[in-house]
């Protein structure tokens, strides 16, 4: 037995003949921001939802905060904190009306439930809108008031489903770092997104694909492993440049962008590469880029790894 | 709350969370109905307003019902005999044709209702003892209203020839009629405890039809099912709110009902709560048990609609005596809370019965609550997960 706070072995569900989630075996130790990557519809809410306690499995085991979700999903749900796709708090409802109720659904009352609507409120900086109507907060606010709500009880870990989505990016990021905050406390994370960027924050990362955990591993280790090679980016025609350097040896992917291309190629043909597309743009640009999850994200899912 | 920290038994401190939990779920349906005029008016304002409307609208009693009277004989006593029909309230003398072959324009023109024809000699028959005949003709075209205007006319004219004759020349075979319970015979008394069930049935159905529902609709059952809360703490959470609306609902519908129907309380007060009570819990239960099988607020109002207003309407006994239906009807009629508690509303208000002669109606009523509290609660954690 290891020490990791989640704990999947060859977790499965199907629905009917659709397998949503197909033997999915990973571990989360604790104070890791865990992310769970993958396009819509690859099976990335099936496995929140299951060790959230929501779903039950139909094949596979998985323990949360050390109790398994199909036996003692009550336990699970203790421990845990959760937000799901769509903003799911009672919108007729202040913000402080809200969190009361959630607080007293978790068994907090009295004075420790006062106290901890107080904390969490401050934590996310909705001091002035504790009695707004919670449908006339906008979208960033409303996810801060969901992730207050998931907080409320100190949760061990935290389930993300999504939480930014149609979020501005200024939002996105503040919230973010409310998250991180917590995480430096000994908070575990568990969030899937499909924002690449997003995804650059956490420790490790898996990335499904049609119900499959295809790969799983850190930022780098990922890059490294599937997406090797040199990143270029060569300004020009992208039409004519792409036709140029694509049919060579050791260029791995071309993406076209707005004023040239995006080359990865293998080191010892980049040379090859950059003198063909001088013939083409005698007058050439060229600049270093990273890897990026993208180039992962596209790797994987064109290479048929899933 | 207990702030000591108390050495507890693990059983006290799983009720004492459970406890915590339904009360949680009880003041957010609190705060949702504040925000809801709607539900206000539905568990306040439409009760009475439906009572009101049915209590006046539904009525069999004349009152002033036209009629004409052509009188061939015209004598004294044919006039004292037409006299004491229209002074009573019930019949308004509209009309006075010359003959009786008159009498079809006026029914026609929707004038009158009734005619009495007292044929020459009347008085004269009356006098020598002898049979004395009268003609009433009725607007066959309103069956009830027909058999209402024949029933009071010939209590009427039974009165009036007892009363001018005296009672040592009453005919030899009389029936002796006495009406208990209701002596009038007021339509209004009879109704209104069925018109109360239905009422209930109605609102109490309504309200608790949309809870789960709406829940389900806008997405929050997700977040509320990764809490701890289980399905009895939100069932019973959601019932106790809306069985103090209930309760004052029901006191509403009371109240109007003796003030503006003269309904008695010939039974006990105490029996009467404790069988509106059951009644209430029977009809919330129904309509949370809609509300976790329907999938979306629109089914479930009509679902709950449907399943509460036919049932309190036709087969509770309200309008027509349940043991005369047949029987597939009878077996459906059963099922349902409404059908007991008329049953039970009239035994307590008008006739005074106790519990040893209602209980087997309050017993069916709380069946009835534990069955579908039961199915709900079942139905509930399977669909989300």
């Amino acid at each position: 037995m290891s020490d990791a706070i989640i704990q999947c072995r060859n977790l499965g569900r199907s629905f009917g003949d659709f397998h949503a989630v197909r033997d999915v075996s990973f571990e989360v130790p604790q104070g890791e921001i865990f992310g769970y990557l993958g396009a819509n519809g690859a099976g990335k809410s099936t496995t929140i939802r299951i060790l959230c306690g929501l779903l039950a499995p139909t094949t596979g085991t998985a323990l949360v905060a050390g109790f398994d979700v199909a036996k003692d999903p009550e336990a699970v749900k203790r421990h845990i904190g959760y937000m799901s796709q769509k903003f799911s708090l009672y919108t007729d409802l202040t913000v402080a009306e809200n969190l009361d109720f959630f607080g007293g659904a978790y068994g907090l009352s009295g004075r420790r439930l006062r106290d901890s609507i107080d904390k969490v409120i401050e934590e996310v900086g909705l001091q002035d809108h504790r009695r707004a109507m919670t449908s006339s907060l906008p979208g960033g606010r409303q996810q801060r008031v969901a992730l207050a709500n998931a907080l409320l009880h100190d949760p061990r870990i935290l389930f993300l489903d999504e939480p930014t989505a149609g979020v501005d990016p200024a939002a996105r990021r503040e919230f973010l770092s409310l998250v991180r905050r917590r995480v430096a406390t000994g908070v575990t994370v568990f969030l899937t997104t499909h924002y690449l960027d997003e995804a650059e924050y956490c420790r490790r990362v898996g990335l499904m694909v049609a119900g499959h955990l295809a790969v799983l591993g850190t930022p780098a280790e990922l890059k490294a492993a599937h997406a090797p090679g040199e990143i270029r980016i060569l300004h020009g025609n992208s039409a004519l440049l792409g036709a140029a350097v694509r049919p060579l040896p050791g260029v791995h992917a071309v993406q076209s962008l707005g004023g040239g291309i995006r080359v990865r190629v293998d080191a010892t043909h980049l040379p090859a590469v950059l003198s063909a597309a001088r013939n083409v743009a005698p007058s050439l640009q060229v600049e270093v880029a990273e890897p990026t999850l993208d180039d992962v994200f596209l790797a994987v899912v064109q290479g048929g790894l899933g | 709350m207990n702030k000591t920290p108390t050495p507890r038994t693990q059983v006290s401190h799983r009720v004492r969370r459970f406890l915590r939990r339904t009360l949680a779920v009880s003041r957010k349906e609190v705060a949702h109905v504040s925000r809801d005029p709607m539900t206000l008016y539905v568990a306040l304002g439409l009760p009475v307003v439906l009572l009101l409307i049915f209590g006046y609208g539904i009525s069999f009693d004349l009152d002033r019902s036209p009629l004409a009277v052509v009188d061939y004989d015209r004598t004294p006593v044919s006039r004292n005999l037409r006299e004491s029909l229209t002074s009573s309230g019930e019949f308004l003398l509209a009309a006075t044709p010359d003959s009786a072959d008159d009498v079809d324009s006026w029914f026609r023109k929707n004038e009158v209702s009734s005619a009495l024809v007292i044929p020459p000699g009347f008085a004269a028959n009356l006098a020598a003892a002898r049979s004395a005949p009268l003609q009433i003709l009725l607007d066959g075209s309103d069956g009830s209203k027909a058999g209402g205007v024949m029933g009071t006319m010939s209590a009427l004219l039974r009165n009036w020839a007892a009363g001018i004759a005296g009672p040592a020349a009453a005919s030899p075979i009389e029936a002796r009629v006495t009406l208990l319970y209701n002596p009038g015979l007021k339509s209004s008394i009879f109704f209104v405890p069925g018109l109360m069930a239905f009422i209930l049935a109605i609102a109490g159905v309504l309200l608790t039809a949309l809870t789960v529902a709406r829940e389900e609709e806008q997405g929050n059952l997700e977040q509320l099912f990764a809490t701890p809360v289980g399905r009895l703490d939100v069932v019973l959470g959601k019932l106790l709110p809306y069985l103090a609306m209930g309760i004052v609902q029901a006191l509403l519908v009371l109240a109007v009902g003796a003030v503006a129907f003269d309904l008695p309380l010939a039974g006990s007060p105490f029996l009467l709560a404790a069988g509106t009570l059951l009644f209430l819990v029977a009809v919330l239960s129904q309509g949370l048990f809609i509300s976790v099988i329907a999938h979306s607020q629109q089914v479930a109002t009509q679902i709950g609609a449907l399943s509460s207003l036919l049932p309190s309407l036709l087969l509770s006994g309200f309008l027509f005596p349940v043991e005369r239906m047949p029987m597939p009807l009878q077996v459906i009629a059963s099922i349902f809370p409404s059908r007991y508690f008329v049953t039970f509303l009239r035994g307590v208000l008008l006739k005074g019965s106790g519990f040893s002669v209602l209980w087997p109606n309050l017993l069916a009523m709380a069946v009835f609550s534990v069955l579908v509290l039961a199915i709900a609660t079942k139905r509930f954690r399977r669909r989300v997960a």
